[in-house]
């Protein structure tokens, strides 16, 4: 036994020492964060599940055609030089000459051709308004179109692309095949089980394949791919992990930039250490679902009362610190796209909700509701207003919201128990309409705005029943209207306003999508999410977060870092100031 | 009827019990670890079922104190040149400035008579124009008096970018009284609610379904464990079998499938599920106990004496049993609290009252842990959390020296 | 106890044709076998194993969500496209059998077992279930298992001298320190070690210190990885070491203690044997016995009690992979992994058990009347 022991506590001592090795820092990589799965599970086949794509880093090895300028609402070409629609209504793009993928091969229309393909044999929305794609020259693909519409432009511009080297097999053989035939369904299977023994980039970065470890991979630079002669750094670290992974990473100043939403306190904390906090507006964020089926919530002038009587600007900054900024025009979109897409006479009659208890005490008695002895609210038939608030519990602000929310309408007079579900569950629970109240997300990180009330009136409205899954009605909204301009449906106007190029035409139905909102307020917005990424601007050179450049980025899938990367400008920042 | 041995023992066993519990508590005083452990108890005793009556829970949001430090407190801020106004006495009649949702005019409110009150409103800006105009007016002597959170004074004051400002600030403003205020003796959570008052209001459910789940272990246990040893044969079999099954079962997905489908309107529910979970463990001991029970001398001795199955259950082998069956009730309490703490912080139980775990699950997940001025959001359960099982697992040391004669003559 | 005489005496009686002859002998024979103490738990622990396993195939479908919902969610908050189409998609890419019902899946499940396949995953469809364990598992033994032992050892020394002496200052420190290290549970530990000397003392790089071992070493027998493996796994064996060892104190402690007042030890001692001798000789050994058993036992269930620690310290083992397969409900996984750790808990029961009479000769093993 003392044997063991003396083996035991050298073992321990070599551990301690070998636990305090010296702190380094590397100055010439950019150190960066997003969550992926380690092989085996993980893999190089970004088509399908489990692969390391990297989220929005995935522009830095599989480049994007092009990128969204939300500002002017006009796309910067990256791998796609030249891009449009053409007389007979079809989509043709040109790639850009002279780059090449790390395997050596040149990247050219093959590989466009290559990943539609691929998206067509995974059954991708985008072929949806494609009835083919067909490859011009070398460097030209020709999308051919039922129907011309910004929303397709939108996804065939921002596709990553991928190599034909590596997915061309598979890519012909799903080209010459259709749904219907015997061996569509095999080569589905093929394609989800390939595994690339390497990744194979065409962006400036190259994923080193032995670098991968739990804690980060490393990319190499990859001189001959699009924008690999630009870039400022030899190699880019990407740790792995959720946001408590990286926190404690960007306090000790290891990892210098993360795009993961972190609680306010831990913004406090890193604006302490001289992190900064760059923020915009991602389009979306939690509101106030009510299920319509459930009296007296089915009155608008009940959800109304609701509407004012929360007080947002509290609800957002107790949930999200300064990155949760309350919605102040309630129209289902962001303030963002209403005052983009919406003429100043329409903003001007929007119904804003302001904080205001005595305007919602004068609703509620208009529609016959008094207080009772207690205060609390009543019905003509002396029935109090009792409901049950779920929410995500494992969604840290939306819990902060929903708890907020709880305690400022008990405060008016309202009776409400919120109650926190499983978050895979709660889902769920909306499609099949078992809630009365729920915390849910409005809005999307769309450029698109009809787009915006896909949640509201698509997913979380008679949903379930479409996928065969739960079934149900979800929050029972009759997506028939009649308001103030008339009678619409706003599911079909909402779809029609993402089809089409005339953005005059798109302009008019999203105004009467956004008036019939604010009208008849279907859920609540509460308050819409900022990013808080956490910047060191210490050890990484961007432009002041007060540029133009930042306001061209809205939503989750756009970032200002990974195009500031692509176009070069990202750099190590001067370590002597 | 009078004669049953069963009756007899519900009439003795309350008498035994309280002869047994005077006993036990002066051999206990002898016992240093285990007093001080009882005492704790005691003290936990008082904190969460005693006190919460005279606390009130804080549930008003306060938008400068989110994750205030520990002690902070609301302040009176007045302009230089009147440094005698440092109590609301000396500023009767004056004007006194309060922003809305910091708490200010929560604290005012009992004496609003006596001042003219001038509320600014908080905007979305942490060191927003709400307070920023507030301390501006103040520096201009347009009001007297600005009741401002220590906190606030901090950040806004001296950690003002704008340098003229803040000289500005720092030449004209002067805290004369920085004790106004109650002071949050473990700081403010994420909302700016103190988070003293949610530990006075967090234990009791905790403890309580803790309880719960450790009394039904127990008695499942018990019953079935003695049940087992003493039967033997089939009933003996199954229930290890059973036991054993039961063990083996991967409870972190049986609860994500409870947490998913089962809905909690309390949260002591979970004690009772809690219950059924842990008593397999326990079962297997106390069938080893009752087995070796079984053989002493004593038992024998009665058995050839021809006396009733009856009457060695429950005169001879329960009372040798109970000194070991509270232990385990103390311990599977202590397992029952880890249990629900665990499955609370890692999200898998329902979150429906505010306790302690709940804490934990919101400092974390709400990153407070990396605060230094928030962490007491969540330090401050692990650490109750932990005394109190220091506490538990003290007193059941001490209740099995105190009852095991060996132990006691060693020592 | 199973009446043994009643059907061999039936069955002898008739010797009509060979086959019930051979069938008899059959039974007879398999009635020995299941006779034998060894074979019948042996066979008892793998009938736990399939009930606990078709009992899980059952619980993790009634989970809310299935591996296509989570992930449609995912698209449906970030993309915003129909549920159809988001549904469609996920569908291909997972390449689900939707036409195959549970049973069948079950059964299908249950053959492959028994050609030990365990399958392939659902989320990373083409990656063997049993490739993810063999990545995942080795760490978790490896730093669970040492820091088991280490506080095992660390815990016997230390629960000794609160036994002998009983109510000094130093039973009372180690009393308090041994019931403090049990009531707080390991993630916080974890957490704590993160915090006070990972972030705000910086006495380690908590970023380099991630992982299993260095990125771009080979696993094998050389030092550079094995030294790397060490210095990864320091702080995951550190704070399973501060989070078990006051149970083994306390388990010590009681046992010396009662190990002291047996007459053996007290005749030892009046026979004047040196005092070390009698501290190790008799009481440390006798008082350690039963904590073997223990700790055979507790080997089963350590493999799932570091799943906090591992995502804290990103030292990515079986408890991360579990973890991590409830997340995105990965049924075939999940299926892997937890009949990896019900064989786990049920083996080391079976082990302790029988390695008790061996380890005790006064204990002989029960059920042998």
């Amino acid at each position: 036994m003392f044997r063991r022991i003396l083996l035991v506590s050298a073992l321990l001592c070599a551990l301690g020492l070998l636990a305090f090795a010296p702190v380094q820092a590397e100055d010439d990589m950019l150190s960066v964060a997003w969550p992926y799965q380690v092989p085996p599970t993980g893999h190089f086949n970004t088509f399908a599940s489990g692969g390391i794509t990297l989220g929005q880093y995935m522009d830095l090895h599989e480049p994007p055609l092009a990128v969204l300028m939300w500002a002017t609402g006009e796309y910067e070409g990256m791998v796609a030089e030249e891009f449009g629609w053409d007389d007979d209504g079809n989509y043709v793009i040109k790639v850009a000459d002279g780059y090449s993928w790390s395997d050596g091969s040149p990247i050219s229309a093959d590989d466009v051709m290559a990943t539609f393909n691929i998206f067509r044999l995974r059954g991708d929305a985008v072929w949806a308004n494609m009835t083919g794609i067909e490859k011009v020259d070398d460097h030209t693909v020709k999308f051919h179109m039922s129907a011309p519409s910004s929303l397709a432009e939108r996804i065939i511009l921002t596709t990553n692309l991928r190599p034909a080297s590596v997915f061309g097999d598979i890519a012909d053989r799903a080209a010459m095949m259709s749904p219907d035939d015997d061996g569509w369904n095999a080569l589905l299977q093929e394609l989800t089980e390939f595994r690339p023994e390497t990744p194979v980039s065409g962006g400036p970065y190259t994923i080193l394949p032995d670098t991968i470890t739990e804690a980060s991979l490393m990319l190499t630079l990859n001189p001959d791919g699009f924008a690999g002669g630009i870039q400022n750094y030899d190699m880019v670290q990407m740790w792995n992990g959720e946001t408590e992974v990286v926190t404690p990473l960007v306090a000790n100043a290891e990892l210098h930039y993360i795009t993961h939403g972190i609680p306010p306190t831990t913004e406090e904390d890193f604006a302490n250490r001289g992190i900064d906090i760059v923020r915009s507006g991602m389009n979306n964020g939690p509101g106030l679902y009510v299920n319509h089926a459930v009296y007296p919530l089915n009155m608008v002038e009940v959800r109304q009362a609701i509407a004012h009587a929360i007080n947002r600007v509290q609800n957002g900054f107790v949930s999200l610190g300064e990155s949760g900024v309350a919605v102040e025009y309630m129209t289902g979109m962001s303030d963002g796209l209403s005052e983009a897409w919406l003429s100043d006479d329409t903003l001007d009659s929007l119904n804003t909700y302001d904080y205001n208890r005595e305007g919602a005490a004068a609703l509620l008695e208009s529609v016959g509701f008094s207080r009772n002895d207690d205060g609390h609210w009543v019905d003509e038939n002396g029935e109090t207003l009792s409901f049950e608030l779920t929410f995500p519990q494992e969604y840290a602000d939306w819990s902060a919201a929903a708890e907020n929310a709880t305690a400022q309408l008990n405060d008016f007079g309202f009776d409400i128990t919120a109650r926190g579900v499983q978050f895979q569950q709660h889902p769920q629970d909306i499609y099949s309409s078992n809630f009365e109240m729920a915390i849910r997300n409005w809005g999307l990180g769309d450029p698109i705005p009809g787009r915006s009330y896909l949640q509201a009136y698509n997913r979380y409205n008679g949903q379930g029943e479409v996928a065969g899954e739960g079934g149900g009605a979800g929050m029972n909204f009759d997506n028939d209207v009649s308001f103030s301009g008339g009678m619409i449906n706003v599911f079909d106007v909402s779809n029609a306003s993402s089809q089409g190029t005339d953005a005059m035409a798109q302009a008019e139905l999203v105004t009467h999508l956004a008036v019939s909102y604010n009208e008849l307020l279907p859920a609540i917005p509460l308050w819409e999410r900022y990013t808080n990424n956490a910047l060191n601007r210490n050890f990484i050179s961007v432009p002041d977060s007060s540029e133009a450049i930042f306001a061209n980025f809205g939503g989750g899938a756009d970032n200002w870092m990974t195009y500031l990367i692509l176009t070069g400008v990202t750099a190590p920042a001067d370590m002597d100031m | 009827m009078a004669g049953s041995p069963l009756l007899e023992a519900l009439v003795s066993l309350p008498l035994d019990l309280l002869r047994g519990l005077v006993r036990f508590l002066r051999r206990l005083s002898t016992n240093k670890p285990g007093f001080v452990g009882f005492l704790g108890l005691l003290l936990y005793f008082f904190a969460t079922f005693i006190m919460p009556g005279s606390v009130e829970f804080d549930n008003e949001p306060k938008l400068d104190q989110i994750t205030g430090p520990i002690g902070s407190r609301i302040q009176l801020a007045v302009h230089r040149d009147n440094p005698q106004w440092d109590s609301l006495e000396a500023l009767a009649g004056r004007t006194v400035g309060v922003v809305d949702q910091t708490g200010g005019p929560s604290f005012i409110e009992p004496y609003k008579e006596q001042f003219t009150v001038e509320t600014y409103r908080w905007t979305s800006r942490r060191q927003g124009p709400g307070i920023l105009a507030a301390l501006t007016d103040l520096a201009n002597q347009e009001i007297d008096a600005l009741l401002i959170f220590s906190k606030t004074v901090s950040q806004v004051i001296d950690k003002q970018e704008d340098e003229e400002l803040r000289g500005r600030f720092q030449d004209h403003i002067l805290i004369s009284n920085p004790s106004l205020g109650q002071p949050h003796l473990l700081g403010t959570d994420t909302q700016g609610r103190d988070i003293a008052s949610h530990m006075v209001h967090g234990g009791q459910i905790l403890i309580l379904t803790a309880l719960i789940g450790g009394v039904i272990g127990t008695l499942i246990a018990l019953f079935f464990g003695s049940l087992s040893a003493l039967v033997g044969g089939f009933i003996d079999k199954f229930f290890t079998a059973l036991a054993n099954l039961f063990l083996a079962i991967p409870q972190f997905i049986l609860l994500v499938v409870l947490a998913g489908t089962i809905r909690f309107d309390s949260t002591l529910y979970l004690g009772v599920i809690i219950g059924f979970l842990i008593w397999p463990a326990l079962l297997r001991a106390i069938r080893a106990q009752v087995l070796s029970l079984r053989e002493r001398d004593f038992v024998e001795a009665a058995r050839s004496l021809g006396l009733s199955m009856n009457h060695i259950i429950f005169r001879e082998i329960l009372p040798n049993m109970s000194s070991y069956v509270l232990i385990n009730l103390i311990f599977s309490i202590t397992i029952a609290m880890y249990f629900q703490i665990g499955l609370v912080v890692l999200g898998l139980a329902p979150i429906s009252d505010y306790t302690w775990g709940v804490m934990i699950y919101f400092g974390r997940s709400r990153g407070t842990l990396y605060n230094q001025d928030g962490a007491t959001m969540a330090l401050a359960p692990v650490l109750a959390i932990a005394l109190f099982q220091v506490c538990l697992v003290l007193f059941a040391r001490a209740v099995e020296e105190v009852f095991d004669p060996r132990l006691r003559s060693a020592a | 106890m199973l009446n043994d005489q009643q059907p061999l005496a039936t069955n002898r009686q008739l010797p009509a044709t060979n086959m019930s002859l051979m069938a008899a002998q059959l039974y007879d024979s398999l009635l020995k076998i299941y006779r034998n103490y060894t074979v019948r738990v042996f066979l008892q622990a793998i009938i736990t194993i399939w009930a606990v396993m078709t009992l899980t195939f059952v619980l993790v479908r009634l989970m809310p969500g299935n591996p296509v919902d989570v992930l449609v969610e995912q698209i449906l908050t970030n993309e915003g496209i129909s549920y159809q189409e988001a549904y469609e998609r996920v569908a291909a890419s997972f390449n689900i059998d939707s036409d195959a019902t549970p049973l069948d899946q079950y059964f299908q499940w249950l053959g492959d077992l028994l050609r030990l396949d365990l399958g392939i995953s659902i989320t990373s469809p083409g990656t063997k279930v049993i490739d993810e364990i063999a990545r995942f598992l080795p760490w978790t033994v490896f730093a669970v298992g040492s820091g088991l032992l280490i506080s095992f050892v660390l815990g016997i020394f230390a629960g000794m001298p609160m036994a002998y002496y009983r109510g000094s200052k130093l039973d009372h420190i180690l009393s308090f320190f041994s019931s403090f290290s049990t009531g707080v549970p390991n993630y916080i530990w974890g957490l704590l070690i993160i915090i006070v000397p990972g972030i705000a003392w910086r006495w380690f790089d908590i970023g380099a210190l991630r992982g299993t071992y260095d990125a771009g070493l080979t696993p094998g027998l050389n030092a550079e990885f094995i030294l790397s493996a060490l210095e990864h796994a320091a702080l995951p064996v550190f704070t399973y070491v501060i989070a078990i060892l006051g149970t083994w104190m306390l388990s010590m402690k009681s046992s010396t203690t009662g190990v002291l007042n047996e007459d053996y030890v007290n005749v030892a001692e009046a026979r004047g044997l040196k005092e070390r001798t009698v501290i190790s000789s008799y009481v440390g050994r006798n008082a350690a016995l039963p904590l073997f058993t223990q700790l055979t036992i507790s080997i089963g269930f350590v493999l799932s009690s570091g799943v906090v620690v591992e995502e804290i310290f990103v030292y990515w083992g079986i408890g991360h992979h579990l973890f991590q397969s409830i997340t995105v409900r990965d049924y075939t996984s999940l299926q892997g992994v937890v009949l990896l750790l019900t064989a786990a808990i049920v083996f080391s029961n079976l082990f302790a058990d029988l390695t008790y009479g061996l380890l005790d000769p006064r204990v002989r093993v029960s059920g042998e009347k």
